[in-house]
């Protein structure tokens, strides 16, 4: 299977099946959770392909970066003409494809006149969320089972939502990502206003407004980006940049080595991104949908919505805002630390106010996904006397940043299942009327704080390497913030322990006779509690195709020529030359140089 | 780094609990009570193996200061120890390469994070203790917890804790010694909540994590700023780089460095990182420096870790609630071992730690020291007693390391650790004999625990530092670099004062316990009744814990002449050459430590013994506010709990309000008033807009309407209406002409 057909499956399988799903004739309603089943273990496989041809043999794209790999890749218009680039995609019908084979990159004309492309690619820092989706949306496809109203329905935009996830995390157009962006929107409106609890309409018409508020700033951003005519000197490649592209790695490319996009131009362009995309995250003062989301949306869209959608909000962070505006995030990274940390403490407040159990997951939610923020803002990039470059605390915040995604995909899924399975059975998220599950529902209940504990971030467990990574990354860019982020500590673990308490221990005749968790839903939990421990006590098993990415990432955004003026502007650096190497550098930041 | 194929001992002895635990976890169904054989056994393995390497380690047993250190002071001798070193975490060193014209480029380090193993006499001494304690006490929970329906899972927990605790020994990595830190937590927490129907259990089992997760926070603040300052979170290369004589005072001690030869002031100098700068004449190096501050952050942000573990004040308030567990995890987890892990950690890294910060130390040692004797002397439970007066003995720990007594304080550890969880065994046979831990109501168990009796009374004279019974070696080498300290800061005098009423309160409290359990006659006849001596099972370990409690503190002559064998050991592996104790001030620290025991001994047996010439009444009665203020630990849960406790829960209700009232209503707000806009735009469009093409429609309409009134089809109107129209108009020419 050539690698442009495997990409494309990716979306277009769980496509497919929602479009078979609405044409199953009616007698055989009984069969649309198997199909859909089938369906997301179908794409589930598909992606482990790409995992494996990925990582695998001398070639393999993972020695590569996608910039390098996406530059083999490219089309040719016979027509282009270099002075007036807009021009030349006035002729649709000259452009030549050029394809690397096996190289997990895909790239087709789609609108030529506005020179949008079809293009999706893998690299380190989408696999794991490709993957992540695929195994939550079996698990939450499993988790469906008794969903007996409207299944056709149902389980059709389930697949379609599927379908605009993969296409979200794969697309490396900023047109194509805006459209998968957008189309995401309408399953998941329909799936809490038409499934969701008593007060749907009202949770599923803030989420849609939300988030259409923040896709407006993004899109403002793309088209900054695509309009912009900035230094008419750079040249990528020795061809002259002329912006009209929405291609996100040539203009990663460009920002990370010319100054083609001044540093006033790269701040907007990166306060629009974040903005928009803090309030899919969610960060705060943007978070306050989720939580109704949550509490409103049915078990299995709660799982979606907490382990792969809210990525999508720190997928964009770190694939659009920081490396299509480097000197704009590096400028703003006091900022975005300082909003980083301001979630982290306020969702950790916020949860432990919570009695209403769904709630308070999805508080903690807002607390752990500040970590994403926070790891990419810990822009430490120069080392104490202010010239050196040294990314090295960067690189920690980064993958940080990156594995918090991970780890929390894997351990809310988990949480907001047991939730689940807890109401079921006892029909309260109330803690206060909770309490003694563990004398009745032992497994249930093990599992259930093995996750919770992740969720913690326990040593051992899957939070704690991402958490410490970007606590210890800020340390090196502002040990303030970096102190009130780790202040969290005390507040994540009292909420957990006391969720715990309340929901587990104690004694309570009330719930006798509940019956624990059945074989379907134990497969359920099983994977991400064996995820929460694997993750935790080998984080090699994500960093080391993950680290290749990342690292290229880093380097684009240290060594982007802009971050250094936007560098030597704030401290009142002469600009840049090479600096005399006899400088004694110190290992402290701030310290001061010793007078000769 | 050179990797010694002894570090293979140690890391099997740290892995086979850990196989326990999965074992215990994945066939906990199957094996049922073969579990807490398993866990025995694995940990017995563990014990063996540190044996081993105890022995082999024996030719390295010896104190590299004593000769070098006279000699040639300039160079401080790194102590033997077998290391390695095992790739973990390494991120961004693929890095540096892409990074081209930059002046240091090659020349940063990349900022690795290894599993690194680091051997020493320290370690080596602990692992012997730790595992063979851990095994006493496996055994004895075999007969102990016997009728418990968890049975499997308190071992798989225990074995957790054996893993944790012996890894968090093992490592050299800042970063790994914080992951086992969190995980003897959690396993304490596991412990602590064993019992988990019972609300209060929980709640101490909370209380013992967040209080310990507070302490976390400063741990976590120092591991960032050593990790931004140095690019490593190896605790040995740290040590070896702060422990040059050249930036220490007389007494060794880290002080502020003053601006001299061309240095700036407050920035300490790592002479070993010194870079060479290629191609600028030999000798021209670039220096290193890490900022004094910055040390002083990290040491309080380390010590605030070990504060917290090792139940100093004022974090100390968990321990006393811990006691909820069950008691084999008292004695192994909250007296001999988890708690110490902070007054280890402290020696462990002491060169880190700045001469204000070891003041800070000593300080809050003394201060705990206190807390906890006095405490102790009014606690009617007698397992309560014996927490505060590991709160107590950990303060005389952490004294005697801050005041630079580095090899007193971790020896005063290792006695501690058998005196102490031999009393909490006992106590645990106490309790499985009469179901109760109110001394109120015991009394003469003498006569029917014999055994019992006699262990807790070695223990007892043991912890009260009776001449010849270990803890009064361990107890007077704290005393005596305590004096000599005080000798070379006359400031501190204090610090020698709150020790001595410390030792007098504890041989007082600890003998008061003694005779009110054993002693006497039986307060309560239908509680002694049952009393009986415990089974072989839970004697024998006792037994050998006696006998350790007993001979671990003595020098080879018995006589306290010379150091005692014990903590000669640690001093091999002193990574700076401390305090050295004149002999005047070691007599002198005998002569009070003697007369000190002596005198609370006697007290007690005159209150509470049954010679006793005293009533304790009359005085309980007259003292009766202090008394409760004593009782109730100085009232510091409350003050916490109205300091700290009330109003975080009151923030967090308040961002919970402010999420629901404030942003949320914002949200709504905002929704709402865009509804209105919308709806006077649509007012507007309708009324106005629309209403502007309605009205002229209409009066075109009107006008249509008028007109349509004259079309009547009739000749005789139109006529008419022609004629009256030729007549106004011929009227209006008529005007208009004139």
């Amino acid at each position: 299977m050539s690698d442009d057909l495997l990409l494309s499956l990716l979306w277009m399988v769980p496509l497919g099946g929602a479009v078979l799903l609405l044409l199953l004739p009616r007698a055989f309603v009984g069969a649309a959770r198997m199909a859909a089943l089938g369906v997301t273990l179908c794409v589930l496989c598909l992606t482990l392909i790409v995992f494996v041809r990925y990582v695998s043999g001398d070639q393999a794209p993972i020695h590569r970066s996608l910039a390098d790999r996406a530059a083999d890749n490219f089309l040719n218009s016979t027509n282009l003409d270099q002075t007036d680039a807009f021009a030349g995609f006035l002729t649709t019908d000259a452009v030549q494809v050029i394809d690397a084979p096996g190289d997990l990159v895909v790239r087709r004309p789609w609108i030529p006149y506005f020179n949008i492309q079809y293009y999706l690619g893998v690299d380190g820092i989408n696999l794991g969320l490709l993957t992540l989706t695929a195994l939550i949306s079996v698990l939450a496809c499993l988790a469906s089972w008794n969903m007996d109203q409207h299944q056709r329905g149902y389980y059709a935009l389930f697949l379609l939502l599927q379908a605009s996830v993969m296409g979200v995390f794969l697309a490396l157009d900023l047109f194509l990502f805006f459209v998968f962006f957008e189309v995401m929107l309408f399953p998941m409106y329909f799936l809490i206003a038409l499934w969701g609890g008593p007060r749907r309409e009202y949770a599923a018409i803030k989420f849609l407004l939300f988030t259409l508020f923040g896709s407006a700033l993004i899109l403002i951003a793309f088209l900054i980006l695509y309009f912009w005519s900035g230094d008419a000197s750079a040249t990528l490649a020795k061809v002259p940049f002329r912006a009209h592209s929405f291609d996100a790695p040539l203009i990663a490319k460009v920002t990370a080595t010319t100054s083609y996009y001044g540093p006033s131009v790269q701040g907007a362009v990166f306060l629009l991104l974040l903005i928009g995309f803090l309030v899919k995250l969610p960060a705060f003062p943007f978070h306050t949908w989720l939580p109704d989301a949550h509490v409103e949306a049915p078990t299995p869209i709660s799982m979606m919505l907490a382990a792969v959608l809210l990525k999508i909000g720190g997928y964009g962070l770190v694939r659009m805002a920081w490396p299509l505006a480097p000197a704009g995030a590096y400028s703003w990274s006091m900022l975005a630390a300082a909003l980083g940390a301001i979630s982290i403490v306020y969702g950790a407040f916020a949860a432990l106010a919570q009695t209403d159990l769904k709630k308070l997951v999805a508080y903690s939610s807002v607390s752990h996904m500040g970590f994403i923020t926070l790891g990419l803002s810990a822009m430490g990039l120069f080392s104490s006397t202010g010239d050196a470059l040294d990314p090295r605390y960067y690189a920690y915040g980064v993958v940080g940043a990156n594995y918090v995604m991970l780890a929390h995909g894997i351990t809310s899924a988990g949480l907001f299942f047991l939730v689940g399975v807890i109401y079921e059975r006892t029909h309260t998220r109330d803690l206060n009327a909770l309490g003694g599950l563990m004398g009745v529902m032992p497994v249930c209940g093990v599992l259930g704080v093995v996750i919770f504990f992740g969720s913690m971030g326990l040593p051992g467990l899957c939070g704690f390497i991402g958490e410490a990574f970007v606590i210890l990354s800020e340390f090196n860019h502002s040990p303030w913030i970096a102190a009130v982020a780790a202040f969290s500590v005390v507040l994540t673990s009292g909420y957990i322990l006391w969720a715990i308490q309340r929901i587990w221990l104690g004694r309570n005749s009330t719930w006798d006779g509940l019956h624990d968790l059945t074989p379907r839903e134990i497969l359920i939990v099983l994977p991400l509690a064996a995820f929460t421990v694997l993750m935790g006590v080998a984080p090699q098993v994500v960093l080391w195709w993950m680290q290749p990415s990342v690292d290229s990432l880093v380097r684009d955004l240290a060594a982007a020529p802009t971050v250094r003026a936007v560098h030597e502007t704030l401290n009142g650096l002469p600009s840049s030359q090479p600096v005399a190497a006899e400088r004694p550098h110190h290992a402290m930041r701030g310290a001061k140089a010793p007078v000769d | 780094m050179t990797s010694h194929w002894q570090v293979w001992l140690y890391v099997a002895a740290v892995f086979i609990p850990l196989v326990a635990f999965a074992t215990g976890v994945l066939f906990r169904r199957w094996l049922r009570s073969w579990i807490a054989w398993i866990a025995t056994g694995a940990i017995f393995c563990s014990f063996l193996l540190s044996l081993i390497g105890f022995l082999g380690f024996i030719p390295h047993l010896k104190s590299s200061h004593g000769e070098s250190s006279q000699s040639d002071h300039a160079q401080v001798a790194i102590p033997f120890a077998w290391t390695a070193d095992f790739e973990w975490l390494d991120i961004g060193s693929r890095l540096l390469p892409g990074l081209e014209s930059e002046p240091v480029k090659g020349s940063l380090p990349a900022l690795r994070i290894p599993v690194s193993i680091r051997i020493d006499a320290l370690t080596v001494v602990l692992f012997v203790m730790v595992s063979l304690i851990a095994t006493l006490i496996h055994f004895y929970s075999i007969a102990y917890m016997a009728e418990d329906p968890r049975y499997s899972w308190f071992f798989t927990y225990l074995s957790l804790f054996c893993f944790s605790m012996l890894a968090l020994l093992a490592s050299d990595s800042l970063f790994l010694v914080f992951m086992t830190w969190e995980l003897v937590g959690i396993c304490s927490y596991l412990l602590i909540g064993f019992w988990y129907e019972e609300k209060t259990n929980v709640q101490a089992a909370n209380k013992a994590f967040i209080v310990n997760r507070i302490g976390d926070f400063g741990f976590l603040i120092g591991l960032g700023v050593l990790w931004t300052s140095f690019g490593t979170f190896s605790i040995s290369e740290i040590n070896r780089e702060l422990a040059d004589p050249g930036l220490r005072d007389a007494h060794l001690r880290l002080t502020r460095p003053t601006a001299t030869h061309g240095d700036p002031g407050g920035l300490v100098r790592l002479s070993s990182r010194d870079q060479v700068v290629e191609g600028a004449g030999p000798g021209t190096t670039i220096p290193l420096f890490v900022s004094y501050s910055a040390l002083v952050v990290a040491g309080l942000g380390i010590f605030a870790g070990c504060m917290g573990k090792s139940a100093q004040f004022p974090l100390h308030v968990w321990l006393p609630d811990a006691m909820a567990g069950p008691t084999p995890v008292s004695a192994l987890i909250h007296a001999a071992t988890m708690v110490a892990a902070g007054v280890y950690l402290v020696g462990r890294f002491f060169p880190l730690f700045t001469h204000e910060v070891l003041l800070f130390i000593a300080y809050i040692g003394a201060i705990s020291l206190v807390i906890g004797a006095t405490v102790a002397v009014v606690q009617t439970d007698y397992k309560r007693l014996l927490a505060f007066s590991t709160v107590s003995q950990l303060g005389f720990m952490m004294l005697g390391l801050g005041v630079g007594g580095w090899s007193a304080g971790l020896f005063h550890l290792v006695t501690h650790a058998f005196f102490k969880s031999l009393l909490f065994l006992g106590a645990g046979n106490v309790f499985h004999a009469v179901h109760t831990f109110e001394m109120a109501s015991l009394g003469g168990l003498r006569t029917r625990m014999p055994v019992t009796a006699r262990m807790m009374l070695v223990a007892t004279l043991a912890s009260a530092g009776i001449p010849f019974f270990s803890g009064f070696y361990s107890k007077d080498a704290v005393l005596a670099s305590v004096l000599q300290f005080a000798e070379f800061h006359p400031g501190h005098t204090i610090l020698v004062v709150l020790p001595l009423l410390g030792s007098f309160l504890t041989a007082f409290y600890i003998f008061r316990m003694w005779f009110l359990i054993f002693d006497g006659e039986p307060r309560s006849e239908q509680i002694a009744v049952h009393a009986h001596e415990a089974p072989r099972v839970m004697t024998l370990p006792i037994t050998i814990l006696a006998i350790f409690a007993l001979v671990v503190g003595y020098p080879w002559t018995i006589l306290p002449l010379a150091t005692p064998v014990v903590e000669a050991w640690i001093e091999a592996a002193e990574p700076l050459a401390a305090m050295r104790v004149s002999a005047g001030v070691r007599w002198t620290a005998i002569g009070f430590s003697v007369l000190i025991s002596l005198a609370g001994t006697v007290a007690a047996t005159l209150f509470y013994s049954r010679f006793k010439l005293f009533s304790t009444r009359s005085i309980l009665s007259d003292l009766k506010p202090l008394r409760t203020f004593l009782f109730n630990g100085w009232f510091l849960d409350r003050l916490y709990r109205l300091v700290f406790v009330l109003p975080v829960l009151g923030v967090a209700r308040g961002v919970g309000r402010f999420d629901h009232h404030g942003l949320d209503r914002l949200v709504n707000e905002t929704a709402r008033t865009t509804r209105g806009i919308s709806k006077l735009g649509d007012a507007f469009d309708r009324y106005v807009v629309d209403g502007l093409a309605r009205g002229i429609g209409w009066t075109l309409y009107g006008l249509g309407w008028l007109g349509r009134l004259i079309q009547t089809g009739q000749i005789r109107t139109y006529v008419t209406l022609l004629s009256v129209a030729m007549l106004g108009l011929f009227v209006a020419v008529y005007f208009w002409i004139r």
